[in-house]
């Protein structure tokens, strides 16, 4: 009898190894650190209520007996940014389940390239890339070694780490632009120098006279080297968050 | 004390001189420009000769344009980690 307990015991614990081996897995299989389906996190308040939802206003309208004009300062609820058209760039540091299952995986499948974002653009990424930047870098100079800190994407051949979409923004409400945790990877980048483009001339005229006043332009633009890019393990990742 | 947010939504172009001048006056120049102005009566009877043309908020606090500027931009997305040195003048040396 306690032999086949202790056999039971053994065939329950084989069970429970948490990964399958990886040719188990789905060939191609994206994760995202939030899905793009309607989850609730995903949606706005107002669109999830949209059915039941009475606007703030009308609701106050029709409690609350017509005020005069003086009495206009009515309690507005109060905005942290009451800039129109505004944007914010918010770091997400969730990890999904989904995350947890198919980060070694993505880690282990190197190279990896990353869509990094400096001043809100992207730039997609290996190791070892020359980038030149449309716009020369103030207060750097040739050998200086810059930490790139915005992502959207880590990827690799089979899988790829993606940030949520942005949230368009309205009136009210700012743009929500979603990066990756940049505890997720490490991305440096080393100044290499500066590039000019051709003298460009561009002749301006106006009517009714001979001179031709002759525009020049001649911009200049950083060139960074990409160096090692780096993906942090599900472990070394959680060890820095705790630390903080 | 409260303002208002003005956002010019229609060009003034085309309207009567005297609602260009209302514009004019508000400090809206172009489409999609903001102002907060405080809400006192003189700028109500403003807003209310332009209302067709502009969008309308009560906030809080009012933003400059430097301030309102800044909230729009992006993240730089990058920092400085190692500077290669350099001597007092800011020259790098060889």
């Amino acid at each position: 009898m306690a032999l086949l307990v202790r056999s039971l015991r053994q065939s329950l614990l084989e069970t429970r190894s948490s990964l399958p081996p990886t040719f188990l897995l789905p060939f191609r299989a994206h994760i995202t650190t939030v899905s793009h389906s309607l989850e609730a996190g995903n949606v706005p308040d107002p669109l999830i209520q949209s059915g039941r939802h009475v606007s703030k206003d009308l609701r106050e309208k029709v409690q609350s007996p017509p005020k005069l004009p003086t009495a206009a300062a009515a309690p507005t609820p109060p905005t942290s940014k009451p800039s129109a058209y505004a944007r914010k760039d918010e770091v997400v540091s969730e990890l999904t389940p989904s995350i947890r299952q198919m980060l070694p995986l993505l880690k282990s499948q190197s190279p990896h390239y990353l869509t990094m974002h400096i001043h809100g653009r992207p730039y997609l990424l290996t190791s070892g890339d020359t980038l030149r930047l449309p716009f020369l870098m103030p207060e750097v100079q040739p050998g200086d070694v810059l930490r790139l800190d915005r992502a959207t994407h880590i990827g690799s051949r089979d899988y790829t780490l993606k940030a949520p979409e942005p949230v368009n923004g309205t009136r009210d409400a700012p743009k929500k632009v979603f990066y990756l945790d940049p505890e997720l990877f490490v991305c440096r980048a080393t100044v290499i120098g500066v590039e000019s483009e051709p003298l460009r001339i561009k002749e301006k005229t106006k009517r009714r006279q001979r001179h031709i006043r002759k525009v020049k332009s001649k911009h200049k633009y950083t060139v960074l080297k990409i160096g090692e890019i780096e993906v942090k393990s599900l472990e070394e990742y959680e060890a820095t968050v705790e630390e903080q | 004390m409260p303002f208002f947010r003005i956002t010019l939504m229609r060009s003034g172009i085309g309207m009567p001189t005297k609602t260009q001048g209302v514009l004019k006056a508000l400090g809206l120049r172009k489409r999609m420009a903001t102002i907060y102005k405080p809400v006192t009566p003189e700028v109500a009877g403003q807003i209310m000769r332009i209302k067709e043309l502009v969008d309308v908020k009560e906030v809080e606090t009012a933003m400059t344009k430097e301030q309102m500027k800044a909230a729009r931009r992006p993240d730089p997305g990058y920092y400085v980690e190692t500077r290669r040195p350099r001597d007092l003048d800011g020259e790098r040396l060889s």
